[in-house]
Parts: C-alpha cells; structure tokens; sequence
C-alpha cells in the first residue's frame, strides 16, 4: 500500500485487497457555500476498515462527512453509498450511521432512552435487545438510567455512538469522537471500532489531532482547505509528516559561536542568526536533538532555550500541501 | 407505525413538547378561562339572561381568539424548531423513516397537544355554568371549531418552526398583530383569518345554535381557504424537511 500526496483522480483503499466492493465513493466532489469553497474536488473510494479524515479545523472533514451521509447535497461531483446517492434516501440509513460533532442530545431523555428510541427509529424486530448490546458495546451500562443532561462530555459522546450502532450499519461515520473522552475511554473505543472494522464495516474517523489516529486507521485521507492533500498508509503519511523541515530557535551564552558549530552538523542544512538567538534548518529532527547538546557543550557554549518554531499542525499540514 | 405515522416520532414530539416548563405553561393556559367563569359566576347576580353571552364571549374570543392561537403557536414551533435549535434534528435525518411520516407524527402531535390544552378549557367553564341555555349543541360546536382552528394553526405553525429560528416570536406577532387586531377590526380581512374560520365552523357544528350578530366568513369560503392552508402549510414543511441541509459551515 503506498501514499499518495496531493493526487487527482481517485484514490482507492482496498485493506481487504480484491474481495470487499467499493461501499463509499465520491467522484469529483465539491460543495461550496455561496462562494466560499468548502471541498473542492475530492475524490476516493473506501472499503470496510478504518480511514482516518485528518486535517486541520475548517479543512471541510465535516462537510465530507456530511455529504457521505447524505445530510449535504454536493455542488459538483458524485456522492455514492452502496451504490446510490444518500442525499434525498432515507432507507440508505438502514446501512448509514453519523456520529455528529458536538455534545448535542436530547437532554431531557435519559441514556438508555436514546438507545431505544434510536433502535425503533431504525424499526428493528428487537429494539430493547439492540439498544442493550449497543449500551454494551460503548460500556455505559452503568449511567444507562441518568438523563443525558446529567453525562460528562465523554459519556455523551460514547451514548451517541451507542445509538450509532444499534442498527450495526456497514458505514459507521464518526465526527471528532475522542472529543472529551479520557484515555481509559478512548482505548475501549479504539477496541470496539478495530473490531468493528474487523467484521467488514466501513468505519471513517475525522480528527484534527494526527496522533489520535496513531494505531487505529490503517488508510488516512489528509484534508487541507477543502482540497485531498495526501492520501494513503498512515505510517508513510506520518513519515512524510515526521521528515519535513524542523525549524528551531535556540537560546544561548553564545549565538554566533553556537552556529558556526552546528553549520558543521550534517544533520543541520541552515543557521541563522536572529536578534537574539540561532534559527536553525534541519531535516533530521531526531539527530539535530540528539547532536545538540554535544555540540553545544564541545563549543563551550551554554544552551539556555531550545525552542521548536513550526509545531502547529497548520504547518505540517501546509507542508504537506507544498509537497 | 401507526397507519401514516411513526409512533417513535410522536413519542419524541410528545417528549419534546413537555420538556421542561412547558406542561406548566400549557396548563396554565388551560386553566385561565376557568377562573374567568368562576369569577363571573360568584360576582354575576343574575346568571340566567348574560350566562349565554358569556359563554360565547369567552369561547371566542379568549378560548378561540387567543388560547388556541398561541397554544398551536408554543407547540407548532417547537414540534420541529426545539430539535432545530438544539442541533438534535439530526438524529430523526439519519434513520430510514420517510420524511413525510416525520412532518405528519410532528403535526399530530401539535395539533393533539393544542386540543388537550383547549378541551379543558371550554369543558371545564360549561360545566361551572350549567343552565339550560348552554346546551350540548353550543359545546360541541366549539369544541369542532377550536379543533378545526388548532388543525390549521399547527400546519402554519410547523413550517414556520421549519422555516426561521425566531419562529415562536414571529408566530406570536402574526397571532397577536393579525388575528387579535386586524381581522377584528376589519371586515375585509375576515376571510384570510384563522380565527374566523374556526368560527364559522363552531356555528356550522352547532347547527346554527350558536347565534353570531356580526359578519361570519362564508362556508365555502371557510372550507377552501383552510384546506389550501393547511395542506399547503403541510406540504411546505415536507418540503423544507427534504431539503434540509446541515448547518452551513466549512
């Protein structure tokens, strides 16, 4: 499986190689809101397994998300699941289920009247039993009885999922779901959507936080101002990611000394000397870290602040664009 | 499912509608036209001659005129606007339930509720009353024009929740700016009233026993007017539900 960065055209995951049909596809999609551009020309097709939908706040995810459950009509392109346009279908919600951004849920119900109530939406020949399994599945048993006003931001969100998955659709799609979830949580759930993935269900995670998607989506689609900026193994995204240009800003007792030792670093390709301080180029974050203090300290120079300057995912993000 | 309707829907409708303090409010309204009546009846010497006028005074105007109107208007708006506004719309979206099973569960809600806020508050005055002059006939004719004017107020009304976030306010403007002044006051607007249809019903289902001295709306006017309101209303909210898009942000 290789990564594709800034590629046109469609971009297909297949994690079961040859045996599981294409479930989602968008072709040439674009949807615009009056003439801001929130997705434009996006293209890609997913089989069961979980796609992370990574990029920064504002790169249209949502909107993608939207469409793909067909609460957003494209401007330009084709939305398909299974094989028809959800936006103006209800029944395609017998195999659909959104997990919306947000904490909002009926307050004045309590968790398990959500579940239930969400079962009979989805008119299933049992819905008491579904709604028990899918409480099961996101561990909320115990606070089942409370109203939903009463639950932390983590136990909404996990009560929204469990009504997600009453129906247990073959598209499960999941807006920011870590959103206020501690880390005991946020494992559960990693467990319960692998092995959702596992039994053949298209499961696509949106999250502006790359490490969040660490170990969890095998496939991540990278969003960046509406355009598909990269697209592919997450590891090899993360490569790209992690061997970029480091800039950092290094405080010290001596500047000029500092960059006359660290041009002779091989892991070092700029230096400049700013009012105060050394910005310094590398492309080998790790090495330039670890060289540092040797050099530093073989120059008799004392480091006081070593500060990197381009960490916002914005950034990364930009890089990646650029490339 | 029941027939047409999704009987979930209208479980939540119901949820919604009640939640919070709106039970008090809604009885409240139903209990108002009570103490008007036991106050007349401990203040008023000599029942037998105004108990009729009275009767009719207070099933217009307050019952008919003002508590239907905005009972429809609290529970029309909220049917479909609560879930609006709280971002929970999303949640009926996103099952396999035909979108006119929603409009149609929501507005039987609406217009049950309404009827539940209105029944007690024509039976209740009747009973305190008595007398012979307000016979079963006179009751009855109310009741059918009250229900028939809470029919047509939800259909508008749960559009308008559809339609704009301010829809209570402006629901209240339109009941009480055109119902409560304009079609009193002036003749030639009678025959776009709501009001006045319900009216005009109440005499038709009273066989005439409820006598109106001023100008009643023509039945086939009455009829047309409210089936193309009601059916219209109704068909723009399946309109506006199909095409509703989620919040439009980037």
């Amino acid at each position: 499986m290789s990564a594709a960065i800034a590629g046109s055209g469609v971009v297909a995951f297949t994690p079961q190689a040859g045996v599981a049909p294409h479930v989602v596809e968008l072709r040439h999609v674009s949807r615009w809101y009056g003439n801001v551009v929130a997705v434009n020309d996006v293209s890609f097709t997913l089989t069961p397994g979980i796609t992370g939908l990574l990029g920064p706040n504002g790169a249209g995810k949502t909107t993608i998300l939207h469409m793909m459950a067909g609460l957003l009509r494209p401007s330009a392109g084709d939305v398909s699941v299974e094989g028809v346009p959800p936006a103006g279908n209800p029944d395609i919600y017998g195999s659909i289920a959104l997990v919306p951004e947000g904490e909002a849920v009926q307050p004045f119900l309590t968790g398990w009247e959500f579940a239930l109530m969400s079962a009979k939406l989805q008119r299933l020949p049992d819905p008491e039993a579904a709604a028990r399994r899918a409480i099961a599945l996101v561990d909320m048993g115990a606070a089942e009885g409370r109203l939903v006003s009463t639950y932390s931001k983590g136990m909404r969100q996990r009560i929204k999922i469990a009504g997600a998955l009453v129906h247990e659709p073959a598209v499960l799609l999941l807006d920011e779901p870590f959103n206020g979830m501690d880390p005991r949580q946020r494992l559960h759930m990693i467990d319960m959507l692998r092995s959702l993935a596992k039994s053949g269900c298209v499961v696509v995670i949106s999250s502006h936080i790359l490490e969040e998607l660490n170990d969890l989506a095998s496939n991540v689609l990278v969003m960046v101002a509406g355009r598909l900026a990269a697209s592919g193994d997450f590891r090899e995204i993360r490569r790209l990611m992690t061997d970029r240009p480091h800039t950092f800003t290094l405080m010290s007792s001596n500047d000029r000394a500092l960059a006359a030792a660290l041009l002779a670093d091989t892991s070092v390709f700029g230096v400049e000397l700013a009012e105060p301080g050394v910005v310094v180029r590398t492309k080998d974050r790790g090495a330039m870290t670890r060289n540092l203090a040797r050099l530093a300290r073989d120059a008799g120079v004392r480091l006081l602040e070593v500060k990197p300057t381009d960490q916002s995912l914005e950034s990364v993000f930009s890089y990646l664009v650029q490339r | 499912m029941i027939g047409p309707l999704n009987r979930t829907v209208m479980w939540l409708t119901w949820r919604q509608l009640f939640a919070r303090k709106r039970i008090y409010i809604a009885a409240a309204f139903a209990l108002v036209p009570v103490m008007f009546t036991v106050f007349f009846k401990f203040t008023t010497d000599d029942q037998s001659g105004s108990r009729l006028a009275f009767f009719n005074g207070l099933s217009r105007e307050l019952i008919i005129g003002t508590l239907v109107p905005l009972a429809a208007a609290l529970f029309g708006t909220t049917a479909f606007g609560g879930e609006v506004d709280d971002s929970t719309l999303v949640y009926l979206l996103i099952k396999p339930i035909a979108r006119w099973r929603i409009v149609l569960s929501k507005y039987i809600v609406a217009v049950m509720s309404t009827v539940a806020v209105m029944i007690p508050a024509l039976l209740l005055p009747w009973f305190v009353l008595g007398g012979p002059e307000l016979s079963a006939k006179v009751l009855i004719g109310y009741l059918v024009g009250g229900t028939a004017g809470a029919a047509i107020y939800c259909a508008l009304f749960l559009s308008l929740g559809l339609a704009s976030r301010r829809a209570l306010v402006i629901a209240l403007i339109y009941v009480i700016g055109f119902e409560a002044v304009l079609s009193r006051n002036l003749v030639g607007v009678k025959s776009l009233s709501v009001r006045e249809f319900a009216v005009a019903f109440s005499r038709a289902a009273s066989s005439g026993t409820i006598e109106i001295t001023s100008y009643v709306v023509p039945m086939t006017t009455v009829w047309t007017m409210s089936v193309i309101l009601l059916i219209g209303a109704l068909a723009l909210s399946l309109r506006r539900l199909s095409r509703f898009e989620m919040a439009e942000r980037v």
